[in-house]
């Protein structure tokens, strides 16, 4: 790997006692004028040097790959932050065995660019946030899996977690380990994986990772039923998710979503209609017989009509990434709730939502995802966001909010004493002295 | 017995009558047992090598129950060990002379079907197959379905995390659940997760899944179902080479098709299937691979004819595609009976259940082969081919001196073998007492340390199912220290077994 001409070795004492005691070690990339220090790592190594330097020092880290979602979650205390991005290798990718294993920082644009010239994916649809949160295309491999934030095929294929084969990874005693392997059947030893996934950082620094991927579908259609009140859609999806017809991706776009003139509809948006989309994929005769299928089940909630292949694909990039919601788009300014819930309570606690405080929603996953734009507000509307969720059992993330407001609302969903107890004891057990990401997921946590 | 398990604690076992009597004051009656008789039926689980009679079996049908055992058990620093069915081919609910072994055959009920939500809310004695019974009905079935699944419960299926025939498609039980309730060590009792995609917070679920009963006691799962495919129909392949059915194998996946189930059996795995059950199938081969695809008919018959072109690419000798579910149902017959088909032609048998990457298929047969012979032992192979999954049979009997241990080490060297192709010890059946002691072929000290770790916050005093899956017991108070680091042994005071 070459360097890039904008790293050099750092020559003199950065500003956090981290740095200072890790100089010699590995090269730095210093924001200059910055008392941040961006501890940019070659390799597992140096990450076990920063994080016990960071334990010496009692300093906590921020880790980052791109930086493309840091302003998910709450403001974290640190004067260094632990940067993988040269991190960066294509360990070995071996399509046949349907596995690719990567260093953490691997963009996961030339990632996704890598496996799809072999015709294969990540099942998951891993969810590009950068237009939601108005940040530069970047993104890691790492930072994919930490936020593990799954598109429409959740609902059939899992998430980032179900994915998640194997892991390397340097917890906060600053030791490397590693979890799980390189093989899709494994049950030795206890499935850190999972905890991992999701993590947002705080149990470990995740430096190399094996990941499951799978062939692309030969082909997709879409359904598209018009002009659903939310209940009726919600019906439809769950009718359409019990069928035998193996559908991909269950989404329902309220009118009101299209107010942004979101990309990827085309003129599909027109006409003032709510639009309800199904979808099948597979081989093409397979996903062509079960559309017509599927239209005939769905025929008492009106004529679904179809699109194919690359007007399908464009649409559901849409609902994966929340364009109708983009930062650059009419809802720019308003935070963005990602709420999962119980798939068939979704209408209800969607509609209660958006009478409640005026927003608006998406539906994906049948239902069982909610992604609530809300008018602006000092509170980004928790109070009835929580209480929606809570009826039916379902939990919410302030997935985009200033940081005034972050400051103000809990990001991530308070959980039942018990459940918090064990999570922290679990956490604690990862990184006692809480070096990494301090703070990200528990408003208060820093001082 | 071979494997040394944690010393019992005199001081507990002196308590027995004290004991028992506080456990009858929780569950009544017939719910606790501690006849030397009536324990018999405990003192082994899948894994018959092993037997250790428990001190006491207590059985209580409640959750509230199940919290007052542990808490009692908990303040009085007695072991538990979990037992769902008791199918576990690792030893996972081996009992401790000193421990209450706790069995879960009383939950009995599924609580609540969801067709809407497309979930079961059950509690865990009700066996994998019965889940999928309560829904054929409406069309649904549940996805995972280890060999066992007509006796083994779901409650086991979480903590050992099961997979079976179809998880190459459709996955193992961790990618089937949604949530639990679960009590832990301390009787506290907590519910993660529920009916939707995903929980709050750390996936608390997805490490619990696996833990083989040492993080908690699960007494009600979420599961989620799906709708039936429409149609299955199987291949019977022959190959004069097992390179050729690994190649075949190979070119499947790389074709972009997931079977439903890709099983393989090599020459003595399917003389002793066609002896048992008369399938029909080829005896001059080496190596047969039985492929089903399920889903909509045009696409099921679309996939069997590419299947049957990569076959005949490569090489195959013999190929019938099934006509009719009895046809299907036949070619499935000998390998779903290839266990019991072994223990036919050998007193005795140890199964075996490493993963190896698809690709080192042939080397790691070639391996055992070579084994066998160094050994003197015979071995028939199945494989879960699309996954990776190898079972070796070995074959032995225990009443000719040497053997069983023989027989051990044969299989500690296959095991073996498969990390070093680049595989792991377990793929389904679980780590328990059987390949405890072989967790340091591939994970390092501090590698175990951090799932130790993991389960001292769940279980501080480790009183839940010591002595499996971890070869070296820590204190929970040493693991937390910072000056934990390789290659020293932290605690030299501390017994290992």
């Amino acid at each position: 790997m070459s360097m890039p001409a904008s790293w050099r070795f750092r020559t003199s004492r950065g500003s956090s006692a981290i740095a200072a005691s890790v100089e010699l070690l590995f090269i730095l990339n210093l924001d200059t004028g910055s008392s941040v220090d961006t501890l940019k790592v070659r390799d597992a190594k140096d990450v076990e040097e920063v994080v016990r330097a960071a334990i010496a020092n009692e300093q906590p880290l921020e880790i980052i790959g791109h930086g493309s979602k840091r302003s998910i979650g709450h403001a974290m205390a640190t004067n260094a932050v632990l940067d993988l991005s040269a991190l960066n290798a294509v360990t070995s990718y071996e399509p046949n065995e349907l596995i690719v294993t990567l260093q953490a920082g691997a963009p996961l644009a030339d990632v996704l660019s890598l496996i799809d010239a072999k015709n294969q994916q990540f099942a998951f649809e891993p969810v590009n946030t950068a237009p939601l949160l108005g940040t530069p295309p970047s993104g890691t491999i790492g930072g994919m899996i930490a936020a593990g934030l799954a598109g429409p095929r959740r609902i059939r294929a899992g998430g980032a977690r179900d994915h998640l084969l194997g892991a390397h990874a340097v917890s906060g005693f600053g030791d490397s380990f590693k979890t799980g392997g390189k093989v899709v059947k494994n049950v030795t030893g206890y499935d850190l994986c999972k905890l991992l996934a999701g993590s947002w950082g705080t149990l470990s620094v995740m430096t190399e990772v094996t990941l499951k991927v799978m062939p692309k579908p030969e082909a997709e259609r879409t359904l598209l039923l018009r002009g659903l009140d939310d209940a009726a859609a919600n019906k439809a999806m769950t009718a359409a998710l019990g069928s035998p017809f193996d559908v991909s991706g269950a989404a329902h776009l309220p009118y009101q979503a299209f107010r942004a003139k979101p990309e990827g509809l085309g003129d599909l948006a027109g006409e003032g209609e709510a639009l309800t989309v199904l979808r099948l994929e597979g081989i093409t005769a397979s996903a062509a017989h079960r559309a017509g299928s599927l239209r005939e089940l769905l025929a008492p909630f009106g004529t679904a009509t179809l699109i194919e292949d690359a007007a399908s694909a464009a649409l559901w990039v849409t609902i994966r990434d929340v364009l109708p919601f983009a930062a650059s788009g009419a809802l720019g300014a308003w935070p963005v709730w990602r709420i999962v819930c119980p798939p068939a309570s979704g209408a209800a606690l969607g509609t209660r939502l958006t009478r409640e405080t005026g927003g608006d929603v998406l539906y994906d996953w049948g239902g069982g995802l909610i992604w609530a734009a809300l008018p602006p507000k000092g509170d980004a509307h928790e109070p009835a966001v929580r209480a929606c969720a809570n009826a039916v059992g379902g939990h919410a993330t302030l997935i985009r909010a200033a940081e005034d407001v972050r400051r103000e609302v809990d990001v991530f969903h308070p959980q039942a004493p018990g459940i918090a107890a064990l999570s922290e004891r679990v956490r604690a057990s990862f990184d006692p002295k809480t070096v990494l990401n301090r703070g990200r997921l528990t408003r208060g946590a820093v001082a | 017995m071979a494997i040394m398990m944690p010393a019992s604690d005199q001081a507990v076992l002196a308590r027995r009558a004290e004991i028992v009597a506080a456990l009858r004051a929780i569950v009544s009656g017939e719910g606790v047992i501690d006849t030397p008789a009536e324990m018999r039926a405990y003192e082994s689980d899948g894994l018959t090598a092993y037997r250790q009679p428990p001190m006491v079996v207590v059985l209580p049908d409640t959750t509230e129950q199940v919290s007052l055992i542990l808490k009692y058990c908990a303040g009085q620093n007695i072991k538990v060990v979990p037992r769902g069915s008791g199918t576990s081919l690792s030893g996972g609910a081996l009992p401790l002379e000193d421990g209450v072994l706790l069995g879960l055959g009383k939950f009995k009920r599924i609580r609540e079907i969801d067709f809407d939500n497309r979930v079961v809310v059950t509690e865990p004695g009700v066996t994998n197959l019965a889940i999928s019974q309560a829904v054929a009905h409406a069309g649904f079935y549940y996805a995972p379905d280890p060999s066992s699944q007509i006796a083994c419960s779901i409650g086991g299926n979480v903590a050992e995390n099961s997979g079976g025939v179809h998880c190459l498609k459709y996955g193992m039980t961790t990618n089937n659940v949604l949530g639990c309730e679960i009590v832990l060590m301390s009787g506290e009792i907590l519910r993660i997760g529920g009916k939707g995609c995903e929980n709050a917070g750390y996936d608390l679920m997805g490490v619990i899944t696996g833990s083989e009963g040492l993080l908690g006691v699960i007494t009600e799962v979420t599961v989620r179902i799906l709708q039936k495919p429409e149609t299955a129909r199987a291949l019977m392949v022959g190959f004069a080479e097992v390179e050729a059915a690994g190649e075949c194998v190979a070119r499947i996946i790389g074709a972009g098709i997931i079977p439903g189930g890709m099983e393989m059996m090599d020459k003595p795995a399917i003389h002793a299937a066609e002896a048992f059950v008369h399938a029909g199938y080829p005896l001059d081969v080496e190596a047969l691979l039985i492929i089903e695809l399920d889903g909509p008919q045009i696409e099921v018959d679309e996939l069997i004819t590419r299947v049957e072109t990569i076959a005949n690419a490569c090489g195959s000798t013999t190929c019938q595609i099934s006509t009719s579910e009895a046809e299907r149902n036949l070619f499935w017959a000998g390998r779903k009976a290839a266990f019991p088909a072994v223990g036919r032609i050998s007193p005795d048998y140890l199964c075996m259940d490493g993963t190896i990457p698809r690709g080192a298929l042939p080397k790691a047969l070639a391996r055992i082969r070579e084994l066998g012979e160094k050994y003197q032992l015979g071995c028939a192979n199945v494989f879960h081919a699309g996954d990776g999954n190898l079972h070796p049979l070995i074959l032995y009997d225990a009443n000719k001196p040497g053997e069983i241990e023989r027989a051990e080490a044969f299989g500690a060297d296959i095991l073996r073998a498969c990390v070093e192709f680049g595989g792991v010890l377990t793929g389904e059946h679980g780590v328990g007492i059987e390949k405890r002691d072989l967790m340091p072929e591939m994970f390092t000290e501090i590698d175990l340390n951090q799932q130790q770790r993991l389960k001292c916050a769940f279980d501080s005093q480790g009183l839940l199912n010591p002595g499996k899956v971890f070869p070296t017991l820590h204190r929970c108070a040493e693991l937390g220290r910072m000056h934990v680091h390789a290659g020293k042994l932290a605690f030299p005071d501390i017994p290992r077994f």
